[in-house]
């Protein structure tokens, strides 16, 4: 009881965190990716990869600290994804679409996660970051960022119109101002596919209870590594066993309580089910020194060989793109951003920047990233901008994979370049005023300036407009102009990549290649 | 009895009523150094908020409230003043009072940069951000627009006060009350620009503000709508409140050193018969606090 109290608790706290990551009214908005920072798969994966570890993971030792005393209590108490899987557990052994069985046969399965653990590890030492896929609070925050909060959204949505077409405007008023102040971004590419693969892990419950922690989780596989010489210990008091067997056929991860001596501590995360589903209470705790032989998972030497092997080879696939070799122009990176090839190694596709992006602008990434670059951030200007005030998403960057700035320092930062499509630019092509592209320009003085062009009309007149260009020394590409284009469908202003400061190599004007704090405040061309 | 009421009434209201009629100027220009002060005393020269609002009205104060900036960068609507107004105006006995726009940059943080919300909220105003759900195509009846989407929230209201910035516009040359009705419409804002005049006048004859509080403490003389530095701006120091939008305009383009005819918008709205723009047609009260 007290653990479904802590579960709730921890839950409540992550939704409350996500919740928060988003524009709150000031600028900086605090550690709201704290739950990252005791994540000691992130912390040692990242690292592995990047070769630098993160200051803020020093929070993971926390973690490591307590399963090596006290084995996998943050598994059954803490992680908000365990009490996901738990509560539909829950929820399916009720409507007896899971049924625990007497004897369980799939105990070699157990090794999975371990097997996942030493891929993403390996994977980490050839610097290709595989820990964002399947680390369990990456999987969660993504999960809920493209998938599970756009649906809440959505769901919001559809009850506002309910009230606005039952005549409760007055409600429909309360709710609307409601989701307003939240700001939940709705939109996302793959967003469908992100919610499927969410569904796809909840519903794997009906197959075994808690299927993700027992057999998938590569964090729980390492904390039970950790856990092997912990002295918190599950017992069952002989006296007082009729061997009915209870215990183990309801473990919520196979630990095996009953017989004693084959209690898996590597796998129990002391959710004490056991003891309370023993009918005389014969499950108790003894706190004591680990025998010199424990029960565990089985991992055969040679799928070990075998794993380690596949991930070996399999490593260098990922680098066969050729993101590497030239910068792809749609890849916008948030502000911030590290090197690609850095960022690479560091991002862990959390989602959290698209979660706190204002504009819905940072979308997770498909192809355009080469295959490690799967579901990290790209900044779509069609979707959304870069808003010029807000650094959110580089505060909010649990790996450092984008730097943390000031909005001193953001608006400083180049990301991209725009370029005029002059056959669909209105002006230019239709000889009507627009410069809608110029109004929003945010940098001051405008990096959108405008000429005045003479266009040949359909009637052989001849209309002369305001019509734009770029001062690529101004612009920072940050994708307002493109997304406030009027011209809907492929827009006659758009940004790529190109002379994004984080890149040595995406360079465009020699003349703009000085580091970022080497630019002057820009002259004023007023004066 | 009835007499008596009467006589009362008369000695609570009957002075100010008179001296309305007598001398209430169409327009005050007041100027000093507090945006609040000035504003009161704006309201005051006009012969007090009571001449536009009675007891128990729904008021609507539209500010700008379009972009992320700060007040000192002078790309939005001076908090102190929209305040003022606000206060002002359940002074005069307003039931309600809503201050909203629908803005360009991220509502919450336009709200919060601008000190708007906040200002307006610490008055007892409402500070919504504009819902989707309050959209509804209008018949505008406009030379350009017959129809466009606006938000009800203007239109379902008792009085309308517009209280706009005066700034610079790349394309109109000037972006102050008129363009302001931008702020109360949705749908596809952007293409408005194809024929921005026609669209603000078509726009400001639609929404007929009982009011106009032109904000001028600064304006914003380069780079607009929406500036970034403090050198794009310039302190004029005054308020301008004004029964009649076209002549709020007009003093306004004198600030920029623009006349009157040279704004396209200006003739199309003189032409339409919103307002004046020969100033010595109408009474001014000028003031400096």
């Amino acid at each position: 009881m007290i653990r479904v109290v802590s579960q709730a608790a921890f839950f409540t706290l992550f939704l409350y965190l996500l919740f928060q990551t988003h524009f709150t009214g000031k600028d900086y908005i605090g550690r709201v990716e704290v739950f990252f920072h005791f994540d000691p798969l992130l912390a040692i994966a990242t690292a592995i990869a990047s070769r630098v570890l993160f200051a803020s993971f020093i929070l993971a030792a926390v973690t490591i600290a307590l399963t090596l005393v006290a084995g996998r209590y943050v598994c059954g108490w803490v992680c908000p994804l365990g009490s996901v899987h738990q509560f539909f557990s829950f929820i399916f052994k009720k409507g007896k679409l899971l049924k625990p069985r007497k004897e369980e046969k799939s105990a070699g399965r157990l090794a999975w996660k371990y097997y996942i653990l030493i891929v993403v590890l390996v994977g980490s030492l050839f610097a290709v970051d595989i820990v964002g896929f399947a680390d369990p609070l990456s999987f969660l925050y993504r999960s809920f960022a493209t998938g599970i909060i756009p649906w809440f959204a959505r769901v919001g949505a559809a009850l506002i119109g309910l009230f606005y077409g039952l005549k409760l405007s007055s409600v429909g008023d309360a709710a609307a101002q409601f989701f307003g102040t939240l700001s939940l971004n709705q939109t996302f590419q793959q967003g469908f596919l992100l919610s499927l693969l969410f569904l796809g892990a909840v519903l794997l419950n009906i197959s075994k209870e808690r299927f993700w922690c027992r057999y998938l989780c590569p964090a729980g596989a390492l904390l039970g590594l950790f856990s092997r010489w912990n002295v918190a210990k599950v017992r069952v008091d002989m006296d007082k066993c009729i061997k009915c067997n209870l215990c183990t056929i309801h473990c919520q991860t196979q630990a095996n309580p009953y017989p004693n001596e084959q209690w898996r501590s590597s796998e129990c995360v002391y959710c004490y089910t056991c003891a309370s589903i023993c009918p005389t209470k014969a499950v108790y705790f003894p706190v004591k020194k680990s025998p010199e032989k424990i029960a565990s998972v089985n991992l055969s030497r040679r799928r070990l060989i075998f794993t380690s092997a596949l991930a070996l080879v399999a490593a260098p696939f990922f680098k066969i793109t050729p993101a590497g070799k030239r910068a792809a122009a749609k890849l916008i990176r948030p502000p911030g951003a590290l090197p690609e090839p850095k960022f690479l190694q560091k991002c862990v596709k959390c989602s959290e920047c698209m979660k706190a992006c204002p504009t819905n602008a940072l979308q997770p990434a498909l192809d355009e990233a080469g295959p490690e670059g799967i579901w990290t951030p790209v900044l779509k200007p069609r979707i959304g901008y870069c808003e010029y005030y807000c650094s959110l998403c580089t505060q909010v960057c649990p790996t450092g994979a984008i730097k943390e700035l000031t909005i001193e320092e953001k608006v400083r930062v180049k990301i991209g370049s725009a370029w005029v499509n002059k056959d669909r630019c209105i002006p230019y092509t239709l000889g009507r005023p627009c410069i809608v592209c110029e109004e929003h320009c945010p940098t001051s003085p405008k990096a959108i300036k405008f000429v005045m062009v003479e266009t040949k009309l359909p009637d052989g007149t001849t209309a002369t407009q305001k019509a734009p260009v770029i001062d690529l020394d101004l612009c920072i590409g940050c994708g307002i102009c493109e997304n406030k284009c009027p011209v809907m469908d492929d827009p006659a202003i758009y940004c790529t990549s190109v002379g994004e400061d984080r890149s040595e190599k995406n360079r465009l004007l020699l003349e703009t290649v000085q580091p970022a704090t080497l630019v002057e405040e820009p002259k004023d061309p007023y004066r | 009895m009835k007499d008596l009421a009467l006589g009362s009434v008369v000695l609570r209201y009957g002075p100010s009523l008179l001296a309305q009629a007598k001398t209430s100027p169409d327009m005050a220009i007041i100027t000093g150094e507090s945006p609040a002060a000035i504003t009161k005393e704006a309201l005051a020269a006009l012969g007090g908020m009571k001449r536009f609002i009675a007891k128990g009205d729904k008021v609507m104060i539209k500010p700008n409230i379009g972009w992320d900036r700060t007040p000192e960068l002078a790309a939005t609507t001076n908090p102190e003043v929209v305040k003022t107004l606000v206060e002002i105006a359940f002074e005069a006995g307003a039931k309600e009072v809503t201050v909203m726009d629908n803005t360009i940059n991220q509502a919450q943080r336009c709200y919060a940069r601008s000190g708007i919300a906040e200002a307006a909220k610490s008055a007892g105003a409402k500070v919504p951000f504009v819902n989707e759900f309050r959209l509804k195509k209008m018949a505008l009846k406009g030379e350009w627009l017959k129809e466009w989407e606006v938000f009800t929230d203007f239109v379902e209201t008792d009085k309308l006060i517009n209280v706009p910035i005066a700034k610079h516009h790349s394309l109109s040359r000037l972006t102050i009350g008129m363009k302001n009705w931008l702020g109360a419409i949705g749908g596809a804002r952007n293409q408005l620009h194809q024929k921005i005049d026609e669209a603000m006048v078509d726009l400001a004859a639609f929404f007929k503000p009982q009011l106009t509080v032109l904000d001028a403490y600064r304006i914003l003389t380069r780079n607009g709508p929406q500036g970034g530095r403090i050198s794009d701006i310039k302190l004029q120091k005054t308020v301008v409140a004004s029964i009649d939008p076209v002549a709020a305009e007009t003093v306004a383009a004198g600030f920029f050193e623009i006349r009157p005819e040279e704004l396209a918008y200006l003739g199309i709205a003189l032409k339409r018969g919103l307002g004046q723009t020969n100033l010595e047609k109408l009474t001014v009260e000028k003031r400096t606090v």
